[in-house]
């Protein structure tokens, strides 16, 4: 008795979501050989709307990260297939990836998400100097504000609280426009004020915006400002929730808790 | 437990631990190698001698009345009469007489080249039946137009036995028939022709003399025969044991060999020096990396002691592999050396091990090895315990006034080192120079992350705007760790710094040299020889009959005791030297007749020589004369501090030989020059140079000097490029985390391994304006010291130096393309993953 849940693409397609800003197919990702084998991801087919906040839940070790890595073209996959928009990663050579990423992609990531060396405007900006490309101003404005940076722009990472360090990270992502952003436990390191902070930016440039979020997370009280929430246990996702709340996405969790519980 | 803990981080940290034992390893191969070789030159030439005159029991030979100067080729005693072999072979127990004649000649090659090397002499000798060598093929020369040739040159020269060859002399060239082949084993480069002994006499020599005369013995002991010999000899002549000779040959050959020997060593241990800043920097790079797992040592109980300790042991491992490796590199140096100083001969081969290069590679190697590891080490234990809890660690660092004053102090008291080594100052003053110049290489390196900020903000200044992003972060890179930046910026420095000072001082002589000859050089042509020694005056009397030449002067060099102290004099004939040197008179007179003297104006002045004076003088050839100072004369840098009447020079000089000629003609081009050349067919081995040529001439040789020194720094310079290398490959590990963000934010591979590119290029430009700055100081400091003995022109010689600049760009560039591309390699994500 396998993927009990409904796993499919089809099945996940909501009525009215419209277009998938990602999606995987049948993607299969294992670590390591013989005893040491570790099925991360078990045979995944998700669809990310677009323009919606996704959160990706699942206790440690289930394969969240695992799965936003393939998802981002930043791990291959052993089998199945990734689109970004309508791109198939698996095509994309090394430099077709990096600029795919840089252009049409943001990360924010636990930790360690600036370059230490530059100043905080200069890491928001940085994509985009990378890319040879002028930032749109009035955009910058408005995101620099938006995260509420200005005083801080010319301060180093090291000069930075760690909510000040996120919110950089969260504004560096949003300044290029990309289609797709992916956070992999963006308040992880982060007490709860300055997490709701980081959230709360998050929800509302998806509501203002349009932008495609996809949030990995352990933390209920942060899938609850998601739209909707995908399950992920032993690298299969089991379940998922539209409009969640912490409460709900608690109880549903404890379910999953155990490992194996659902293969039982 | 802790010794595990060093183990462990030995074998965890193989490829940095290589790349740091690697430049131990060149220094020590470079010691090790230098010994190996001496010694096996030792041996040979040992081997050698061993057969070289080992019938002689007693030789008799002229009495030395001036010693000869340190740098001179040529023995200053005069030839002993041929008459006095028959004497000799009355005394009771003398069973045969042998009679030498030795001297210059070379033999010129089928392809019109002559035979010969740079070091070693190219002699000359009568052939004498039982003597040192014996005849390999053919049979001994016989007659005034037979020639006996050693088997290597031989073979370089393309003759065989019966073909007429061409052979160079200090007169003129004489065209013989090479009847027999010498067996002399391995030469080392030196030449061998023989001739039969009145023969050699004539062109060698001089009729009716010989060198020496060694004496066989009919069974009486070497000391009894020579005391009985010794009886009957003129006061001016003496007699010496054949063991006595033998060890003289061989002082002379160890004294040569020792001199090189330091010379190498030198340079070994500059690399040496070199090779401690970059464990020094290596070292600290891993305490750094490793802060929180000492830290954590620290926390679980572990004492200061312990954790120095382990950190020394790491660097005694390092110590012994890398002096281990460094011997062998060493014996494969030697073996290379020996190798480019072969003649092709059998024996050339054959290293000599002794116990010497042992004791040193693991004494040098392990020392420098812990030393550069002692302050790190230190460091390490400052770690507090609680920076195991903390996310973000720093060392403790100095504080930069500390930092500034120690640079400072080191640097101004090592340049009064340097300063007093060149003005002579205490009982070693090259020595007190070299420590100087160590000195200043510490204090400059211990300001370098002072300096680096300003100098590297300046340099990179360009970068974000030619290269973008990665040009700006590898800016701010290399500005990060101003320590690590220094230390491997300050390795490339010391070599580069030697490197510039000795241009310096060479385009400075080249200068100097230039405006002397353009002031005070009045020939038209100057003659010289390519060959060592010097030449026949007959050459130049051929030139005097030149059609158009209106003087051709011989320059004649000598020495005499004056007062007991040895001078060196020139000589020639005054109305020449007036004219081609441009004699000044101050005062008195150029008529020298048969004791005149002239000095220059410092030599009178130290010496208070007045017009008038008499001065008692003895000659290489025994004889006392009083000389009467003539004249004395403006500073001269053609003439030198003083000139000896000619007829005074030539009395007392068995073979005089030119070292110089000066011409005069009367309309000069390029007519009258090939009117010179014609009058010197049979010399081929002097060359005519006008003034423009004689610069030339010099500039080239003060080049080949230049050459050879670079040489010897390369290594230096490699083991900073090894650096560099370590430096750039510990800093891509240490940002594993960083690179792995800038790729996930789209950094393309081609960017990164340009960003740290760029960051090698400023480290290591950084480096080479220390080194040129240092350089130029020093070289400068050197003209300064040497301005009163003729280089009294700075000449700064901008190009070269702007090249060296760029050269430490490109080495900058080359070092960086492994670790950069091993930063491109990185996998994107355990670059974030890793913790
Ligand atoms: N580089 C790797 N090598 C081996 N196993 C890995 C690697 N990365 C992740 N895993 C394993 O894959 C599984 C999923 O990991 P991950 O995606 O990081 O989980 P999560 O992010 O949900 O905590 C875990 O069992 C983990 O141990
Ligand atoms: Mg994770």
């Amino acid at each position: 008795m396998k993927n009990t849940a409904p796993t499919s693409a089809e099945g996940l397609e909501q009525p009215g979501a419209g277009p998938l800003a990602a999606q995987v197919r049948e993607i299969s990702k294992i670590y390591g050989t013989g005893d040491a084998e570790v099925i991360a991801l078990d045979h995944v087919t998700v669809g990310i709307p677009k323009s919606r906040f996704t959160a990706i839940m699942g206790p440690s070790g289930s394969g969240k990260s695992t799965l936003m890595h393939c998802m981002a073209g930043l791990d291959s996959i052993d089998s199945g297939q990734v689109f970004l928009g309508d791109v198939e990663l698996s095509r994309l050579d090394d430099k077709r990836l990096t600029r795919l990423r840089r252009d049409k992609v943001g990360f924010v990531f636990q930790a360690f998400n600036l370059v230490p060396t530059l100043t905080a405007l200069e890491n928001i900006t940085l994509p985009m100097d990378i890319a040879g490309r002028k930032p749109d101003t009035n955009w910058l404005d408005h995101v620099i504000d938006t995260v509420g940076l200005r005083p801080r722009l010319k301060h180093r990472p090291s000069e930075l609280s760690g909510g000040q360090q996120q919110r950089v990270a969260c504004a560096r992502a949003l300044a290029g426009r990309p289609e797709i952003i992916f956070a992999d436990e963006p308040t992880g390191n982060l007490d709860s004020r300055s997490g709701a902070e980081i959230l709360s930016f998050l929800r509302n440039s998806v509501q203002e915006m349009g932008q495609t979020i996809v949030m990995v997370t352990h933390d209920p009280a942060a899938a609850a400002y998601s739209d909707e929430v995908l399950f992920l246990t032993d690298g299969r996702i089991v379940d998922q929730m539209v409009e969640p709340t912490a409460e709900k996405v608690l109880e549903r969790m404890k379910g999953f808790d155990l490992p194996g519980v659902t293969a039982s | 437990m802790m010794t595990k803990v060093t183990l462990r981080n030995l074998t965890a940290h193989k490829l940095r631990l290589a790349l740091t034992a690697l430049s131990v390893v060149l220094g020590v191969a470079m010691v090790a190698g230098t010994f190996i070789f001496t010694d096996s030159m030792s041996k040979q030439f040992d081997d050698l001698f061993a057969g070289i005159g080992k019938n002689v029991a007693v030789d008799v030979r002229a009495k030395q009345a001036v010693q000869s100067g340190s740098d001179e080729q040529v023995s200053s005693r005069p030839p002993v009469p041929a008459a006095l072999a028959d004497e000799l072979r009355k005394v009771e127990g003398v069973k045969d007489v042998v009679g030498n004649v030795g001297g210059y000649a070379a033999v010129i090659g089928k392809n019109g080249k002559t035979v010969a090397t740079l070091g070693p002499p190219q002699m000359g000798m009568n052939w004498v039946n039982g003597g040192d060598y014996d005849i390999q093929s053919g049979r001994a020369p016989q007659g005034p137009s037979e020639v006996a040739i050693d088997e290597a040159t031989m073979k370089k020269a393309g003759y065989g036995l019966g073909d007429r060859a061409r052979i160079l002399l200090q007169g003129p060239t004489q065209t013989m028939t090479v009847v027999g082949v010498i067996k002399t084993g391995n030469m080392m480069g030196a030449t061998v022709t023989a001739f039969d002994t009145a023969t050699a006499q004539r062109l060698l020599l001089k009729p009716g003399y010989f060198n020496d005369i060694q004496l066989v013995s009919s069974g009486v002991g070497e000391t009894v025969l020579r005391d009985r010999v010794a009886r009957t000899l003129p006061g001016d002549v003496e007699a010496i044991t054949g063991s006595a000779l033998r060890d003289e040959l061989k002082d002379d050959i160890q004294q040569l060999l020792s001199f090189l020997q330091v010379l190498l060593l030198v340079f070994g241990l500059i690399a040496v020096f070199v090779g401690a800043f970059i464990i020094f920097n290596t070292f600290s790079m891993l305490v750094a990396q490793r802060t929180r797992e000492l830290a954590l040592l620290r926390a679980i109980g572990a004492s200061r002691r312990q954790v120095t300790r382990a950190v020394m042991g790491e660097a005694l491992g390092v110590g012994i592999v890398g002096s281990t490796i460094g011997l062998l590199a060493g014996v494969g140096l030697a073996a290379g050396l020996q190798a480019l100083m072969s003649d092709g001969s059998e024996g050339s081969t054959g290293l000599t091990f002794t116990v010497t290069p042992v004791i040193w590679s693991y004494a040098v190697g392990v020392t420098i090895t812990l030393i550069s590891a002692y302050f790190p080490s230190r460091r390490a234990a400052k770690i507090a315990p609680v920076a195991a809890m903390r996310d973000d660690v720093a060392l403790p660092q100095r504080s930069l006034r500390r930092r500034a004053g120690i640079g400072s102090a080191l640097t101004v008291l090592g340049a009064g080192l340097v300063v007093a080594g060149i003005a002579d100052a205490g009982p070693e003053p090259l020595l007190l120079l070299g420590i100087g110049v160590g000195m200043v290489f510490i204090g400059v390196a211990v300001l370098a992350p002072i300096l680096s900020k300003p100098v590297i903000r300046v340099l990179g200044g360009v970068f974000p705007r030619l290269f973008g992003t990665p040009g700006r972060l590898a800016r701010e890179n290399a500005l990060r760790n101003p320590r690590r930046t220094a230390a491997t910026a300050s390795a490339l420095m010391i070599g580069l710094a030697l490197v510039s000072a000795i241009n310096v001082v060479n385009s400075s002589a080249v200068a100097s040299i230039g405006r002397s000859v353009d002031r005070q050089f009045g020939a038209d042509y100057m003659i010289i020889s390519e060959t060592q020694g010097g030449f026949s005056p007959d050459a130049i009397k051929a030139v005097g009959q030149a059609p158009g030449v209106d003087q051709a002067t011989a320059m004649y060099v000598g020495n005499i005791n004056v007062n007991g102290k040895r001078a060196s004099v020139l000589s020639g004939d005054m109305a020449g030297i007036t004219e081609g040197a441009k004699l000044k008179m101050l005062s008195g007179s150029t008529d020298l007749g048969a004791d005149g003297l002239l000095v220059d104006e410092d030599t009178a002045k130290s010496n208070d020589y007045k017009v008038g004076s008499t001065l008692p003088a003895q000659f290489t050839d025994g004889a006392r004369q009083q000389l009467r100072v003539a004249g004395i004369y403006e500073k001269n840098d053609v003439i030198g501090s003083r000139l000896l009447s000619e007829q005074a020079y030539l009395a007392h000089t068995a073979k005089p030989l030119a070292f110089m000629g000066m011409v005069q003609v009367a309309t000069p081009g390029t007519a009258s020059k090939q009117a010179v050349e014609g009058a010197l067919r049979d010399y081929p081995n002097l060359q005519v140079q006008d003034r423009s040529e004689v610069k030339e001439s010099f500039q080239k040789q003060l080049d080949q000097v230049v050459v050879f020194f670079t040489i010897l720094l390369a290594m230096s310079i490699i083991i900073a490029a090894v650096g560099v290398i370590n430096t750039l490959a510990l800093s891509v590990v240490e940002r594993t985390r960083e690179i792995g963000l800038l790729r996930a934010v789209g950094v393309s591979r081609r960017q990164l391994r340009r960003m740290i590119r760029l960051e090698s290029v400023v480290i290591a430009v950084f480096g080479a304006l220390l080194g040129i700055g240092i350089g130029v100081a020093l070289g400068a400091a050197v003209q300064n010291g040497l301005a009163d003995q003729g280089l009294d022109i700075l000449k700064i010689p901008v190009v070269t130096l702007v090249v060296y600049v760029v050269l430490g760009g490109v080495i900058g560039m080359l070092a960086a393309l492994w670790p950069a591309w091993r930063a491109g390699r990185m996998d994107v994500l355990k670059a974030i993953a890793t913790e």
